[in-house]
Order: C-alpha cells, then structure tokens, then sequence
C-alpha cells in the first residue's frame, strides 16, 4: 500500500519517457528512409550499402559521391534551372492570386459567386488529368520545350485564392474606409493598404509554391525535351536512369536535391505546419 | 452584399474584372481551354502525326471492352481502400499523439512532416533502398523467420507498397489537419467526460469523434481523391508493373497518351477518371451538408 501512495508521481516520469519512445519510434518512421539514403550517400565503395544486419554508419564518411552526382549529370544547371522556376512562379502566382482574390472579398458585384465558384472549380481539374491537353494548348501556342511553358500552369491554384479571399475579407472596414475618404484610388487600397495587411497568408502561399515547384516532376517531364532546362527533381529521375550510376551516387544527388527545401522547411516550420490545419478549418 | 446598389466612392463597374483579369486570363489558357480539348479528344481519334478525326462515342465503346481499363479500375479501387484507412484513421492517433503538451512536441510535428514537403522522385529513391531485397524490411522480416521478398517487383506486394509511400509521405499532412481538428474539441466536454469516469477510449469514441465529424469530411474526401489520382508514385516506383499489378487509372492514360500517343483514347479513360473523382466529391458535400443541418 504503501508503494501506491507516492506512485502517481512516479507514473507520470513514468508515463512520460514511454511517450518520448512512442514518438522517437514514430519519429524513426518517417525519417529512416532519409537517414538511410543519407548513409548511402556517404559510404565509402569499399563497404555495403546493403547487408543484413543493416550497417548505416559510414567508416569513414566520404564525400566522393557527391561529387560523383554532381558531375554525371549536369547537376549545378538543374539546380539553377529550378531556382529560375520558382524565381519566377512563385512571384507571379502570389500577385495573380491577390490580384484575383481582391475584389472576390471586397468589391460587391453581380456574378461574384459565380467567380469564386469558377475559380475554386480548378480543384476539380488536376495535373495529373490536364497532361495532354495543356500539352496539346502548349504545342498550339509554340511553347513546348520551354521555361513558360513549366511555368503557366503553375501560376494559379485554388487554395491561394481561396486563402486569400478570406484574409482580405477579414480586414476591418474602418481601415479601409479611412483610406478611401482620403480619396485613394481601389488599385492604392488593394496594394498599399490591403497587401501588406494579408503578408502572413502570402508567405505561406510562396512556402507552399515554392515546396510545389521545386518538386514538380510529372509536367516537366511531359513538356520539356532538352535537358538543359530541366528542374531539378527531372534531374534525379535522370541520374537514375543513366546506366552505371551507382547507388551510393543516386543517393547522394538525391541528398543534395533535399537540401534546399528541407531548410526552408526548418527555417520556417511553424508557418508551414499551422497553414495546413488552417487552410482546412477555413 | 454592402454597395451592390450605391456605388462605392473610387469602383467602376469594370473595377473588379480589371482585377481578376490575369486570374481569367489563365483560367482560361491553363484551364478552361485545355479541359475543353480533352473532351473533344474523348470523342476522336488523335495520334499526334494525323489531324484529329471525330469518332463519336468509339473510345468509350472500346474502354468498356478493354480489360487493362477493368485491371486499372480495380487496381485503383484497390489503392483507395487500403489508402483510406492508413489516411483517415492513422494520422488521427498520430495527431493525438503530438497534441499532447510535452517538451519539444513541435520538432516531432515537423520531423513527421518531412516526407510531405520532399519529392516523390527523392522519397522514391529512399523508398527502394528501404525496400529491396537486401534493405532494412527485409532484415526486419527476416528476423521473424519471413524470406527476403522484392516487394516492388512482387505481383502481390507491389500495390500494398506504393499505397504505403504514398500514406507514409501524406500522413503528416492528414495528421496537421486533425491537428487543427483536435484543438477545436472543446475541452469542457473532455473534462466532464472524465469526470464521469470515461477512460481514454471512451472520451475517444464519444467525445473527440464526434467533434471531428467535420474534420473527417475533410480528411475523407482528400484520401479518396488523393488515392484516385495516384500517378507519380506509381511512376517512379514500378511503371505500372509487374504485369499490370500496379496499373493504375492515372498511370493508364499517362502511358496511352505519351508512350502509345493514343490521345484520343487516353483522354476518354481520363473522362472516366475525372467522372469518378466528382462523384467522390460530391459525395463528400452530401457528407458536409449534413452538418449543417
């Protein structure tokens, strides 16, 4: 009885190391296979990558095969062909977004459902369905094989109008209507006043964008022919299709691939995690 | 609607059109113009080479008879039921789990997060090292007595494993959205459930799903359509092999229209695609609507 009487306390340490297992078990899951890539990726050639039991730790850790990746495949352009379509897609997507969502939250017009309606339909019209048509409108407009071509696609989504719409439409009518009397025109509203008011939800929306360009694949593969513009993730699937490459080198490409998002995922996680939930909710 | 009448100060009739010009604008180039050449392709014959020759209603007739449509068919139908559980039910324990106010909760948050905001092409690659025949699964199996199996070129194992990339890399993301769905439960229920003796499973069972419904609605009809569309896992992973056991409807018209340019045809298979994932949906507004009630 008298071990009972002090072991509420001790069940809950108790309880609470066997939680920080739990998740460190579950943590294990989701990052295993990239700690495993990664292991690939540094291994000398003089050990398995394979084996049973599994050797992850690499003795000694080399860099051999990051360079190897670098230089089977025109790596450095792939890289920066990637930053030019993110440079690109995600400024303009952000201001045709705002632009498009502006009056469907503050102008009253006839038809504005309908607007929003239409706009919201292109969730029902996915990528992955639109291949050969867009391939199709590309090859009239003369831009297969091009950098717009990748690009035009991308530049309006659902969600950011969808999201935007409801944080202009959140803005308090004083703060407006004060600027309005002072005789400012609607673009000066929308831009100098409204814009920066709606800046959390449009740097979720460049996250996001640029999370979404720079792991395209399916598109670019579809319009692009020259290797010289392909992005990056195109570029990997590349590696691993040219013969003789081995797998410590495909892993390392693919490491170094990870690299940049996986920053911008640290450096602005809270964002990118509370924008999921709140998207939903909304 | 404020001013639909009585203009307000500074708006034209034409101000909100000038606004969502550009919107319109690619609406209509990247979508509208596009989804109207897929249904004029469903209805014709197309090989790229040759002009496109209206066959009325030929494509479906031949989908109707085409056994890989049925083994596609199936096959996603497949992928969506073993997707749906691992998807809306599992990340709901995983948002229960990082819910829960503990020290450095938010690092766990982000490291199951991860594979959502990587690359298929990248997890792929860490997928078939995981995976084959010398990779840790095997060794794991292996400890239980089960002989190494090549799970993404095994009939049998090869679909169960691209469904489990693709929940394993989305789990994170349904686990965010309950997430959000959990800290709205509202916490005066929990309490007096409690103190009405109600263990963990019951305040579960009673309490939390209910609340949820909302968010279930949600999470529903993104698995569903998430497993329907499931194209570039299949790609990277398998082709659609071995031996069609992992052709699904999305990797089926990839591979009509630019391995065999059999436009026309593709298209009309992705007519039937997109019909399914609307009937979906709209089964969900049936789902939401209720709510409101």
């Amino acid at each position: 009885m008298a071990r009972r009487l002090y072991r509420p306390k001790r069940r809950i340490n108790g309880r609470r190391i066997g939680l920080y297992v739990l998740l460190i078990a579950v943590a294990a899951l989701f990052v295993g296979p990239f700690l495993i890539l990664l292991s690939a990726a540094t291994k000398p050639a003089s050990q398995d990558v394979f084996g049973f039991p599994p050797d992850l730790i690499p003795r000694p850790p080399v860099a051999d095969w990051f360079r190897e990746a670098w230089t089977t495949i025109p790596y450095a352009r792939f890289l920066v062909n990637s930053v030019i379509y993110v440079g690109i897609t995600v400024p303009v997507y952000l201001v045709v977004s705002a632009l498009t969502a502006y009056p469907l939250a503050r102008i009253a017009f006839r038809g504005r459902g309908v607007f929003f309606m239409l706009f919201l339909s292109i969730m029902f019209l996915p990528g992955e369905l639109m291949l050969i048509p867009r391939f199709l409108v590309m090859s009239q407009l003369g831009l297969t094989d091009t950098f717009a071509a990748v690009i035009l696609p991308a530049v309006l989504s659902s969600l950011g109008i969808f999201l935007l719409r409801q944080a202009f439409s959140q803005i308090p009518d004083e703060i407006v209507e004060a600027a309005r009397v002072d005789g400012a025109n609607e673009f000066a509203i929308f831009w100098r006043i409204c814009v920066p008011i709606v800046a959390p939800t449009l740097a979720v929306l460049a996250i996001l964008g640029f999370v979404s360009v720079w792991n395209s694949f399916i598109w670019p593969l579809v319009v692009l022919t020259s290797q010289s513009k392909f992005p990056i993730a195109l570029g990997i699937a590349y590696l691993s299709g040219v013969s003789g490459t081995d797998v410590r080198g495909l892993a390392a490409g693919t490491v170094i691939s990870l690299v940049p998002v996986v920053i911008v995922f640290l450096l602005l996680q809270k964002r990118i995690l509370n924008s999921m939930g709140g998207a939903v909710k909304g | 609607m404020p001013g639909l009448k009585g203009r307000v100060v500074g708006q034209h009739w034409y101000t909100p059109y000038v606004f969502m010009l550009p919107g319109l604008l690619f609406y209509a180039a990247m979508f509208a113009w596009p989804a109207a050449i897929a249904i004029q392709l469903a209805f014709s014959d197309y090989d790229i080479v040759h002009p496109v020759r209206f066959s009325g209603l030929d494509n479906f007739v031949r989908l109707a008879h085409d056994p890989r449509v049925w083994i596609a068919l199936r096959n996603s139908l497949l992928f969506v039921l073993m997707f749906l559980p691992l998807t809306v039910v599992a990340p709901l324990f995983l948002a229960m789990l990082v819910n829960l106010k503990l020290r450095a909760i938010q690092a766990f948050r982000m490291l199951y997060y991860l594979p959502v905001i990587t690359s298929m092409v990248a997890v792929a690659v860490a997928w078939r090292y995981v995976f084959n025949r010398e990779g840790v699964v095997n060794w794991l199996l292996g400890l239980f007595g089960a002989g190494p199996t090549d799970f993404l070129l095994d009939r049998h194992w090869a679909l169960p494993t691209v469904v489990l990339l693709e929940a394993w890399k989305n789990a994170g993301l349904f686990m965010m959205i309950y997430l959000a769905g959990l800290q709205a439960v509202p916490a005066d229920q929990l309490e007096a459930a409690t103190i009405d003796g109600a263990n963990a499973w019951q305040r579960l069972l009673h309490v939390v799903v209910p609340s949820l419904r909302p968010t279930f609605a949600v999470t529903l009809v993104l698995s569903m359509l998430e497993a329907m569309r499931a194209f570039e896992s299949v790609y990277v992973l398998t082709r659609g092999g071995p031996l069609d056991a992992t052709l699904t409807l999305g990797y089926y018209i990839w591979s009509k229209a630019f391995e065999d340019y059999d436009m026309g045809y593709a298209s009309a298979v992705g007519l039937l695609l997109w019909a399914i994932m609307i009937v979906l949906a709209g089964f969900n507004l049936l789902v939401t609507r209720r709510r409101d009630v």
